[in-house]
């Protein structure tokens, strides 16, 4: 199977994804709007009904006759708001406002704002700010650990790498984040315990300087939690290459050990080890999203929080669909950088590996 | 496979796997943990789950657990519960005459601590009232070692009166005008009324009579008493003390502390394996039979078909998971039950291990011994189940063991973001409650270190056995 082929299978594996959530985020929608509409015409036949005390009067005479109209009036509102239409197509309705991201507002604002689509292009930079930064870090981390622990297999660094890696993703990372606040916030009270300002936000310089600081805790627990499998995992490709008989070669030719590794075995380890980060990446986020959450750092966590908290089902629809748009996004991402940067690529060939 | 092999395998597996250092931990762990979900209504009470959702009337609440002494120099005083058998009745039914029956207890307390018990609670009296509209009475007297005495309350005893001592305004005034003779004048200028509605009654009545008593109130250590009489008017008025309870509200309580509900949080985390353990391993279990046997239909089909599975494989695998069991969890919100959160870890959870399966199973199909079965006449189904399935499975348990830490992490972030079965008692709704009750910016480290810890440990505990069976089933990890 050609590359071109893998990509168009993994795009077209996307796209259904993004179906099957668009169809799901829709039929959520629909019975929401559904329940806010019901809702909204009750409230209508009764503004009607004081706002004539003749009918009023006239229909308190007589239960029945208020019966009938209370009935005319409610099935002429339903029909009017489309809601006798069969349920999978007011759904089918629905689909094109989920597309469109216009999801309605929100109940009360968050933010300072109402609408669903500003609340969440509001949150996602500030995810991206945090979420970025501690991935590289991570990253930088987990790989100079993991090479350094791959060349000395079986020593004490080695062996810490590995337990460290079982110990740190057996932990539920928002609770280390809670962890993190009761000791460096309650305890020591050397960072804020959440938010990504002082309230009031700082001006000018200070500002930037601010949300470093609220950003340590976060950062640094992301980092905690993840750095360990990082650097496990890189060491493993870095010890399955080392073995490879290219490497001996290299050796055998008198190449320094420091450029065997950094430049033989390292550059051979790149694509399983580039894919894997963008793919744990990916895996990370929930957790993370949930961290966010912990910290209550205004970003896509903090709205999953509040809307699960408040009720905000409009919210948490925007939210979901967008995190699983972007997540479907990355992905298509990695499958191109593992196709570019491994020139074997061939679906059928790897997966006998 | 005949069952001498069975055994001859098994111990060829033990011997390797004895060598894993971290499996037999693993193996310590698990036995632990199960013997904990086993034994829980045995170590704490067996009606938790039921109680778990209400409030535990008359146990503090937010208090830490009582070993906590041993870490601060403030000692606290713990919960403590006294009955009918711990009291000394002086007088029961005396009478003293023109209808007047009189009933008298008296009980010690032995204050050592710094903060004296939260609040006093006497309830249940069985009172029986011949006319209800003229109640019996109750006078309260606190002897204090120092020799002071103070009339607490002298009040109306009706049927089902609850007393909460520290709550009651006459109390409060009671234990004012007695402690502000010992106060510095000066403290009081111009603060009486901020000083009677925020102090802490318990803390006064038992401090040393100096002044800053009502500011700040020194613990006098010493034995007190206290005295509890009842005078009844009518003829037929009923006393019965035995089912009496008093409750010294404690600053501490019990193994775990409680948390904002008052429950004890060490039956929580107790009942907690239960529930993390059932759903770890019946998703590990559930999601890799699925899996392998998706895998293994897969390969052994061949062709469209096997095209087809791959490609409904990769659609269900990157399907993110969270954001899907979110949406899912909070329309199902209030109604979730365990089983359905089983379900859904279950549906998104065999991807990878049909994956693994598949290409397994395509190796083995090409042997030589398949090949010989078949030409010997063997069907599809002994194919699959005599000679593809054996060869797998050792690999499938290590995958097993492998894949309930996710599940667990999995349940618990459901459970922590308020989605799980609200009837359960897991350590993700635990810590939900603590979040939602700002826990850790307060402080309550033994709501929020325990449960967190043990979700840990069950996700180690498995990590730990996964890898082993790894390395033990999986050569080619060895030389690593």
């Amino acid at each position: 199977m050609g590359y071109g082929r893998y990509l168009a299978i993994r795009l077209l594996n996307a796209l259904l994804v993004l179906a099957l959530v668009t169809l799901l985020v829709s039929v959520l929608f629909t019975k929401v709007a559904e329940e806010d509409l019901k809702s909204s015409i009750q409230e209508q036949i009764n503004m009607k009904l004081r706002a004539n005390p003749e009918l009023q009067k006239s229909l308190a005479a007589d239960p029945e006759k208020f019966q009938q109209w209370y009935q005319r009036e409610y099935s002429r509102l339903i029909h009017a708001y489309g809601l006798d239409k069969p349920f999978w197509v007011r759904v089918l309705e629905r689909t094109k406002d989920t597309l469109l991201l216009n999801f309605g507002n929100t109940k009360t604002p968050i933010f300072g704002e109402t609408s669903v689509k500003k609340i969440i292009a509001a949150a996602i930079p500030r995810t991206v700010l945090l979420f970025t930064t501690a991935q590289i870090i991570v990253i930088l981390i987990g790989l100079l650990l993991g090479v350094k622990a791959a060349q000395v297999a079986g020593s004490a660094l080695d062996r810490a790498v590995s337990i460290i890696a079982m110990l740190t993703s057996s932990i539920p990372m928002w609770w280390f984040g809670m962890i993190a606040i009761l000791i460096f916030s309650f305890k020591l009270g050397w960072f804020p315990s959440g938010g990504m300002t002082s309230t009031p936000p700082k001006e000018g310089f200070a500002y930037y300087v601010d949300i470093l600081y609220h950003m340590v805790l976060p950062v640094g627990t992301i980092v905690f939690v993840l750095f360990g499998g990082w650097a496990w995992t890189t060491r493993n490709i870095m010890i399955g290459t080392m073995q490879e008989d290219f490497i001996m070669a290299a050796r055998a030719k008198g190449v320094p050990e420091r450029k065997v590794i950094y430049g033989h075995a390292l550059r051979a380890a790149a694509p399983p080890i580039i894919t894997m980060t963008i793919f744990s990446l990916l895996g990370s986020l929930g957790g993370a999203i949930i961290t966010e959450g912990v910290f209550n750092w205004p970003g896509m966590g903090r709205l999953y929080w509040t809307a699960l908290q408040q009720n905000e089902t409009r919210l948490l629809m925007g939210v979901t669909f967008v995190t699983v748009a972007l997540y479907l996004i990355s992905m298509i991402l990695a499958d191109l950088a593992y196709g570019y940067l491994d020139p074997r690529v061939k679906v059928g060939a790897s997966q006998r590996t | 496979m005949r069952w001498v092999d069975v055994k001859e395998s098994l111990k060829d597996f033990w011997f390797e796997f004895k060598r894993q250092k971290g499996g037999l931990l693993g193996i310590f762990l698990l036995v632990l943990l199960v013997f904990t979900a086993l034994a829980a209504p045995y170590l704490t009470e067996p009606d938790i789950p039921k109680k778990w959702t209400t409030y535990w009337e008359g146990n503090p609440t937010n208090v830490p657990p009582v070993w906590y002494n041993y870490f601060t120099t403030k000692k606290l005083a713990p919960h403590k519960v006294l009955t009918y058998d711990d009291l000394k009745i002086t007088a029961e039914g005396q009478d003293l005459g023109g209808g007047i029956k009189y009933y008298a207890f008296e009980f010690d307390y032995n204050n050592q601590y710094d903060l004296p018990p939260k609040d006093l609670i006497i309830k249940e009296i069985g009172v029986q009232l011949a006319d209800l509209n003229s109640p019996a009475q109750i006078v309260i007297t606190l002897y204090r070692p120092d020799g002071q005495k103070i009339e607490l309350l002298s009040a109306d005893l009706v049927e089902g009166s609850i007393y909460q001592i520290a709550k009651i305004g006459i109390v409060r005034n009671n234990v004012f005008n007695w402690a502000s003779q010992f106060e510095d004048p000066k403290n009081l200028q111009g603060r009486v009324e901020t000083i009677k509605s925020t102090m802490d009654v318990m803390e006064i009545i038992f401090a040393k009579t100096e002044p800053g008593i009502l500011i700040d109130p020194q613990p006098l250590h010493g034995d007190y008493k206290f005295q509890v009489e009842i005078f009844t008017f009518n003829e037929g008025d009923k006393i019965d003390l035995k089912p009496m309870q008093i409750v010294l509200t404690g600053r501490t309580y019990g193994l775990m502390g409680t948390d904002y509900k008052g429950r004890d949080l060490w039956a929580g985390l107790i009942w907690g394996t239960r529930v993390s353990l059932i759903v770890g391993v019946s998703v590990a279990v559930l999601s890799v039979l699925i899996g392998i046997a998706y895998g293994v239909t897969s390969a052994y089909l061949g062709g469209w078909k096997d095209e087809f599975m791959q490609r409904v494989n990769e659609f269900v695998a990157s399907i993110p998971t969270l954001p899907i069991l979110i949406l899912l969890g909070a329309a199902f919100k209030g109604h979730t039950t365990l089983w359905t959160i089983v379900f859904l870890l279950v549906m998104f959870g065999w991807t990878g291990i049909a994956k693994v399966a598949r290409s397994m199973a395509l190796q083995i199909k090409e042997q030589t011994y398949v090949e010989a079965a078949r030409a010997l006449g063997a069907g599809t189904g002994r194919i699959i189940f005599k000679h593809i399935m054996p060869q797998i499975m050792p690999y499938a348990f290590a995958v097993m063991a492998l894949s309930v830490p996710g599940a667990v992490l999995t349940e618990a972030s459901l459970s922590f973001l308020g989605l799980g079965d609200p009837t359960a008692v897991t350590w993700g709704q635990i810590l939900y409650d603590a979040q939602t009750n700002s826990a850790t910016i307060n402080g309550y480290w033994w709501w929020v270190i325990p449960p967190g810890l043990a979700i840990s440990l069950v996700a180690l505990t498995f990590v730990l056995i996964g890898v082993a069976l790894d390395r033990v089933l999986n050569p080619r990890l060895k030389r690593l």
